[in-house]
């Protein structure tokens, strides 16, 4: 539940979503569930001339298991929490 | 006792909590490694890195002469989510 | 301990939508969504592929289609004021397997000549 709880700290954020596929994807994060499935509102796609079937889409939801990377804003990451957290959830 | 708790290593995942909040290197799948502050990870090595350094390894053919070209491409991110089933290890970083 | 929302439930919002649904083998089929589960299986009603290659298109009906959620990439909502795009060209649908054909045929060329110095790094 650790990232499933960071993601949801990020709703409304602006992030960048890099698939297996290398289609890379930015946009506000509008939901995430306990997959990590991501939905993203106002998307814009990373080297779009590549990926003409992606100009009609605004909002897109992105399935867990395809995600690669996510790239996080900076000022959301609160590192001290994270440690923590990571701490509580290796003992179980 | 909880420090000694901590510094136990029982299981493969424990020598990676004692990695929290250093550089890290991982290898991924697809020819893509990265060097990285771990910052967060869970059982699957879902893990959270900062100031990575990703350098992915791609061989080409040329167009005309059919030649290969191995390339290696590096780039910064400040801060990155990475997915653990791409993960196939983790390591400390070599000290040089 | 936390507000979860029920498994599954993602999609809800999407329902009854036009959705671009990219596959994991590159294809992309557009239907209206009628229902889903957990796994993001879809039930997609009045399926179209949209196969595109470079600057054209072309449509294939396919009418009524249950897509398997692990073969699913994205899922995007159509927004019809953009679509079809306007960059991209329509053309019949025997025009744009000419098309096809062709892209792949390059492809393979490129694949066989990696094969080929692959095996000759090997025997050196």
């Amino acid at each position: 539940m650790l990232f499933y709880s960071y993601f949801k700290t990020l709703v409304g954020k602006e992030v960048t979503v890099e698939l297996k596929n290398d289609l890379a994807i930015t946009g506000t994060l509008h939901s995430v569930d306990q997959y990590l499935n991501v939905k993203l509102n106002n998307v814009k796609v990373v080297n779009e001339a590549k990926y003409p079937h992606m100009m009609s889409v605004r909002n897109c939801f992105i399935r867990g298991s395809v995600v690669r990377y996510v790239q996080l804003p900076p000022g959301s990451v609160d590192i001290e929490i994270l440690h923590d957290a990571t701490r509580r959830e290796a003992r179980g | 006792m909880a420090d000694e708790d901590a510094a136990t290593v029982k299981e493969p995942l424990d020598l990676i909590r004692l990695s929290l909040d250093e550089r890290i290197y991982v290898k991924l799948r697809g020819d893509r490694e990265l060097r990285g502050r771990l910052h967060a990870y869970d059982q699957h090595l879902n893990m959270i890195l900062g100031e990575v350094e990703e350098t992915i390894t791609t061989v080409e053919i040329d167009d005309e002469t059919y030649e290969e070209i191995i390339k290696t491409q590096k780039r910064m991110v400040p801060y990155l989510f990475v997915r653990g089933d791409g993960v196939i290890l983790c390591a400390p970083p070599l000290r040089q | 301990m936390e507000d979860v929302p029920p498994p599954g439930t993602a999609l809800v919002e999407e329902l009854d939508k036009l959705l671009m649904v990219q596959l994991r083998d590159g294809r992309k089929i557009l239907g209206i969504l009628r229902s889903f589960d957990q796994f993001a299986n879809l039930v997609l009603e009045g399926a179209v592929e949209r196969t595109i290659v470079g600057l054209l298109y072309s449509e294939t009906p396919l009418g009524l289609y249950v897509v398997r959620g692990e073969n699913v990439v994205l899922l995007g909502e159509i927004d019809e004021s953009r679509d079809p795009p306007p960059a991209l060209q329509r053309v019949p649908e025997s025009e744009i397997r000419i098309a096809q054909r062709a892209e792949r045929e390059q492809e393979k060329i490129k694949k066989t000549m990696k094969a080929r110095m692959d095996f000759l790094d090997f025997i050196d």
